[in-house]
């Protein structure tokens, strides 16, 4: 017996089998996938038709930035707002600055101190969310890992993200707007675990929709991983959606939060009914806590069943908290806008 | 052998197992020792397992009807007691069974709900899984107006009573969950609907390459493939929150995903829900993702092996004892795993 199988025999012998493996891959393969580029996603992709060719490794150059390229580094830029939001929920510190690094200006996260800043959420009287919110953080960082190894150098930095609940945040200006909050009314998301809560739905369910409007576009070389995202944030907004609901099944307050929340997205991204359409939905459903008649919304889906998309330009106008076009190219969570080496990929509605 | 290892052997049940995830230990840790190429050889290699028929787009989407069929028809029973409208399960390619109800204790029937939300979970999952099978068939209709080209629904057991396929699936976990009968309250229903739950997913994922081609068809998969792991986050939060109090749900959806793996194939596809340990603090498992935090995918002789409740190449069992049905033979058979 080698020694290797001798450490994989101890591994065998505890009961936590399965949760060491599943901790070893979270970890693991983190340093290698890091220097893996363009190839790596490469492998991952379409692996349900052999008679696909392989396509090529894209080179982009500045003149000339492949669509999956700009894609991918679109998704990049959400995943850093939500890593980072997650990250500093669940530790109360943000990524590390090898994982910002890339083209176009890099910012920071705009911290400080006291009410509203980003800090740790203490968990202590509610460990359940804990829990959620670090496993959530873990596979955001992920998807930044991944995404930027996938690019590699192709890669964008961190805009400058703002995720801080204080009278100037962008959490709270999207409350604000949402009438979550009143007009003069302050949203700190790491006040307490519910509010933690609702600060995580303001940005799920967007993801999904991202991810799924650019399923089109996306060659397959990139198809599979992308699909394997869009997955992670569905089961992400569905854990966020399904404990929201089960609170406000006796605190109506949260059912009526989201609500707002998921009305202030449609207005902002122009589908807030009527020949627009609607694509987005609270998590109310109807008769709450009726145990014959309640129907809950934890999946917001069209009449066919089907998830929402939305398109670059739609998701710009939410991070941007894009109300009423001054808001273009930068604002909200990213007050300096986000980087894309292909500018169509930076901007709200026109 | 050891005591230990004699509980070992009786809790794992399935030897073949032990030496899957053995190998994959094995990989992982040359994947960590190696450079990028060797990262990159690994997902090579779970590439290279997939299976290399031609699908069809047509054959793509019935074979996702056929998943929803069952769904739709456990989720229907489950909530409402009564299932699908015959009109949304004939078709031309195949031939039309009933479901299999079974009778007396584990006989599909209306959940006795005590929890409005798991009440309020359960018929809108019911909603979305029905509203799945009419747009599938819709698109394979498509323009010709003519039902020729869909499944008609096959014959589906989704009966928890003994001989039933749910019975089948308890009785072969490990441990066993034998006697489980899934509709008969709010926790039975959970653990009922976690065995479906992430196969959606990893199934919608698997079959995504095939419908590149046509755009409207992928961004349709796509919005499904979001709504079942809407679902499967869902079924997971509501049996980890209940397991806090009711330990042996986490161990039961456990030994499911356990189960699932064991019929699939050698690459590790699933993943249950109880907590690890990182730094020193408990993290919950509600999503079922690898090293980059993207979910799995099953090909469809995978996911046939999970429904069909079987490791080898099977063209029938568990929950469909007459198969699947679908214009292209070749994806009508499970794995040999």
């Amino acid at each position: 017996m080698t020694k290797e199988v001798s450490v994989l025999e101890i591994i065998e012998k505890t009961t936590a089998r399965r949760n060491a493996r599943r901790a070893f891959m979270k970890t693991a393969v983190g340093g290698a996938a890091a220097v893996g580029g363009l190839s790596l996603l490469a492998a991952c992709g379409d692996n349900n038709d052999s008679a696909q060719t392989p396509a090529p490794t894209p080179t982009p150059t500045p003149t000339a930035v492949s669509t999956d390229v700009a894609v991918l580094n679109f998704a990049l830029n959400l995943e850093y707002l939500e890593a980072q939001f997650y990250s500093y929920a669940a530790f109360g510190t943000g990524l590390t600055a090898a994982q910002l690094t890339g083209s176009g200006t890099q910012g920071a996260v705009i911290t400080g101190s006291g009410a509203g800043f980003p800090r740790a959420v203490d968990f202590s009287g509610d460990p359940l969310i804990g829990q959620y919110a670090r496993e959530i953080a873990y596979d955001e960082i992920a998807h930044v890992n991944f995404l930027r190894a996938a690019l590699g150098t192709s890669v964008v930095a961190q805009p400058a993200i703002d995720i801080s609940g204080t009278s100037t945040g962008a959490f709270t200006a999207a409350a604000r707007a949402a009438g979550v909050v009143a007009a003069d009314g302050l949203f700190d998301p790491y006040a307490s675990p519910t509010n933690f809560l609702l600060g995580a739905y303001i940005f799920e369910d967007i993801g999904v929709t991202a991810y799924k409007g650019a399923s089109p576009v996306i060659s397959s070389m990139y198809l599979d991983a992308a699909a394997g995202i869009l997955a992670a944030e569905a089961y992400h907004a569905g854990l966020v959606r399904t404990i929201l609901y089960n609170r406000g099944i006796t605190n109506a307050d949260i059912i009526t939060a989201t609500t707002k929340i998921s009305d202030a997205r449609d207005l902002l991204d122009g589908t807030s009914g009527g020949t627009n359409g609607d694509d987005d939905q609270g998590i109310a459903g109807s008769n709450i806590g009726n145990l014959t008649t309640g129907i809950s919304n934890i999946v917001p889906t069209d009449a066919n069943g089907i998830a929402y998309s939305r398109t670059t330009q739609q998701v710009h106008n939410i991070a941007y908290l894009n109300v009423n076009g001054s808001n273009r190219t930068r604002g909200g969570f990213f007050p300096n806008g986000t980087n894309n080496p292909n500018p169509a990929f930076t901007v709200g509605l026109g | 052998m050891t005591q230990t290892d004699q509980l070992i052997e009786a809790f794992d049940a399935e030897a073949r197992r032990r030496e899957d995830r053995r190998d994959f230990f094995r990989n992982m840790m040359g994947a960590a020792a190696m450079t990028a190429a060797g990262a990159a050889s690994l997902s090579l290699a779970t590439a290279a397992s997939a299976q290399s028929t031609a699908l069809s787009e047509i054959d793509v989407l019935n074979f996702a009807l056929n998943l929803e069929y069952l769904e739709a028809q456990f989720y229907s029973y489950a909530a409402y007691g009564t299932g699908l409208p015959n009109n949304l399960l004939t078709g031309g390619v195949g031939t039309q069974g009933a479901v299999i109800t079974g009778t007396g204790a584990g006989s599909a029937r209306k959940v006795n709900f005590t929890d409005p939300g798991i009440a309020a979970y359960a018929r809108e999952i019911a909603a979305d899984e029905v509203a799945h099978v009419t747009f599938l068939r819709t698109a394979i209709r498509g323009s010709s107006g003519s039902d020729a080209l869909i499944a008609a629904q096959p014959t589906i057991n989704i009966s928890g009573s003994s001989g039933g396929a749910f019975a089948a699936a308890a009785s072969s976990t490990s441990p066993s969950l034998a006697g489980f009968d899934p509709y008969a309250d709010d926790n039975s229903f959970l653990l009922a609907a976690y065995i479906f739950e992430d196969v959606g997913v990893t199934a919608y994922k698997g079959a995504a390459g095939a419908l590149i081609n046509n755009k409207t068809y992928l961004e349709a998969a796509a919005g499904i493939l979001a709504v079942e792991a809407y679902h499967a986050a869902l079924v997971r939060t509501a049996l980890y929150a209940r397991g806090l109090n009711v330990a042996s749900l986490r161990t039961a959806a456990d030994s499911i995903s356990d189960l699932r793996d064991s019929v699939d194939g050698s690459t590790d596809l699933d993943q249950g829900i109880s907590p690890t340990t990182q730094s020193g603090n408990l993290v919950s498992n509600i999503v079922p993702l690898d090293s980059n935090g993207l979910a799995f995918s099953r090909t469809p002789a995978q996911t046939l092996n999970v429904v069909y409740l079987n490791r080898s190449a099977v063209s029938s069992g568990g929950f469909f004892p007459a198969g699947i049905n679908n214009g292209n033979a070749a994806i009508r058979t499970s794995g040999a795993n």
